[in-house]
This record gives C-alpha cells, sequence and structure tokens, in this order.
C-alpha cells in the first residue's frame, strides 16, 4: 500500500520504534500479494458490477426481480460472492494499514483492528448467508 | 418513509460522515507529518508545472487513494446489509431500493463511481509500478492518466446516471 514520498504516517504518529512486531516479514510479505490479486480481480468484478447496475441497467430497474433473475444464474452468485470476500478482504487490510497509520496508541490500535476484523467477519457471514439462500432455495 | 427507509437513510449518513471523518484525519496527519508541503499558495504554483516535476502528486495521490479506499469500503458495509435484506423479505430490499433511484441516491452513485474509478486506476497504477519498476517520471504520466480517465469517465457515467432524473 505504500507509494514513493508517502512516508509521513509512518514519521508522524506511530514512529518505526513504536510500531508493533505483530506480523512477521514474511505475513507481511503474503498480504502485500493478496491486497494486489485481490485489487486485480476487484477491477474486473466491481467496475463489471457498477456497469451492469447503474450504467447498462438504470439503477430505478434493479428491483428484487432484477435480483431474483441474475441471481438465478450460477456465475453471478459467484460473480457475487467472490467480490464480497475479495472486497472484505482487500478492504479490512488497507484499513488495518490506515488504523496503524493513525493510532499512536498500541491499545486504542487492537481495540480498532479487532473492531475492523468484527465489522468484516459480520459482512461476510451476511452477505454469504444471502447468497447461501438464494443457492438452497 | 417506511421504518427501514428512514434506517438506510440514517446509516447512509452515518456512511457519508464515517468519510469526511477519515478524511479529515488523513488530511491533517498529511499536514502534521511534514514530509512535503501542505496545501499552500506555493505548492499550488508547483502543482501548475508539468506533471514530471510535480513530486507532490505522489503524496497526495496517496491520501486520494487511502480516503476513495475507505469510502468504497464504507458504502460496501452498508450494501452488504441493504442486500442482505433480499434474503430477509423482499419487500423490504425494494422499499430500500426505491431510494436508490432518488435524485440524492444517484447523486451519491456518481460521487461514487468517482471514487471507484480513481482507486481502481491508480491501484492498477501501484500493481504496475511495483510489477515493472517503473521510473518516477513514468510512473507520474501514469498518474496524470489515471486521473484524466476518472474524470472523463465518471462525467460520462455520471450523465447516465442522472439522465432518468434531469429530465
Amino acid at each position: 500500500m505504500r507509494v514513493p514520498g508517502a512516508l509521513d504516517g509512518w514519521v508522524a504518529d506511530a514512529g518505526a520504534a513504536a510500531r508493533p512486531r505483530a506480523l512477521g516479514t514474511r505475513r507481511r510479505a503474503l498480504v502485500w500479494v493478496m491486497v494486489r490479486l485481490t485489487g486485480l480481480l476487484l477491477s474486473v468484478l466491481v467496475l463489471g458490477h457498477f456497469a451492469l447496475t447503474h450504467i447498462l441497467t438504470d439503477v430505478a430497474n434493479t428491483g428484487s426481480s432484477f435480483v431474483a433473475r441474475r441471481w438465478g444464474s450460477g456465475v453471478w452468485l459467484a460473480w457475487d460472492w467472490l467480490m464480497l470476500a475479495a472486497a472484505l478482504a482487500h478492504g479490512t487490510a488497507g484499513i488495518w494499514v490506515a488504523i496503524e497509520d493513525y493510532t499512536p496508541s498500541p491499545a486504542a490500535r487492537r481495540r480498532r483492528q479487532w473492531a475492523l476484523l468484527a465489522l468484516a467477519a459480520v459482512l461476510f457471514v451476511l452477505g454469504s448467508v444471502t447468497i447461501a439462500r438464494v443457492i438452497l432455495g | 418513509m417506511t421504518l427501514v427507509q428512514a434506517l438506510f437513510v440514517v446509516a447512509l449518513i452515518a456512511v457519508l460522515l464515517a468519510v469526511i471523518g477519515f478524511a479529515t484525519v488523513v488530511v491533517a496527519g498529511a499536514a502534521r507529518g511534514g514530509a512535503g508541503s501542505f496545501v499552500t499558495p506555493a505548492l499550488l504554483g508547483r502543482m501548475v508545472r508539468s506533471p514530471a516535476e510535480r513530486a507532490e502528486v505522489d503524496r497526495w495521490a496517496f491520501y486520494a487513494h487511502r480516503i476513495s479506499g475507505f469510502a468504497v469500503f464504507a458504502f460496501l458495509a452498508l450494501h452488504v446489509c441493504d442486500v442482505g435484506l433480499y434474503g430477509l423479505s423482499h419487500r423490504l430490499y425494494d422499499q430500500v431500493h426505491q431510494l436508490y433511484g432518488t435524485a440524492p441516491l444517484r447523486l451519491f452513485e456518481c460521487g461514487l463511481l468517482f471514487g471507484i474509478l480513481f482507486h481502481t486506476l491508480n491501484g492498477l497504477r501501484i500493481l504496475a509500478i511495483d510489477l515493472a519498476d517503473l521510473r518516477v517520471v513514468t510512473a507520474r504520466r501514469l498518474l496524470a492518466g489515471a486521473f484524466a480517465l476518472t474524470v472523463v469517465l465518471g462525467l460520462l457515467g455520471s450523465v447516465v446516471i442522472l439522465r432518468p432524473v434531469l429530465g
């Protein structure tokens, strides 16, 4: 998530010494790869989703009958579930780093990161249950 | 307005406030960080130079990426909930969905489109920088391209989204 010249968060707030070492280098590298892969995936899934529901179809015509028709196809169910999982993983990893940058207190940082994980877990379960109920009828 | 519609409006306002709050934290952090200049007349003067010379735009692209990413995630949280209503009751889903077609929500959707476009295009640029080890000048040209494409595609999309309510 780092771009050249964007070191301010690291310098300004917590500082390198205060940075937690909870995540090992190898795990950070895996998260880095995950963010890139999900990002690439989402560039297709999200833009495709937005184009379908706002450009190709007027948003006023995307009511429950539109959803029912679309979710009659396994491809769209897979599309939406993959989009949900990728977006939550990608967004959680991104906001995780933002919390580190803007929360100097270790206790507050841990609280916020747990809250983020809890929110992502709830959304994942809610979205997955919604899709699973359609599949199971 | 039904109860579920009122809840959606309250939640949407909460999303917008969260985005404004986060953006304030990011911009305030930028001002405090001191890694470069903040928004001053001198900075704005440098911004009108050729893209390759504007080192500051890298930082501002980073902040814009962060804020747009947070905004899309915040909306995603709300969107997963309103689509979740579909599993609960089609009638409740349709009540909330009606709001999506109103003028204020369409305006919001235009903003969402700009956020998604910038985050996507700048994200692909970051991927290209990582994979191809691009020179700084090339990376800045790509940023200018990502910004231009965001504006063009965002405006075109906004016309399509807003046309039904513009009469």
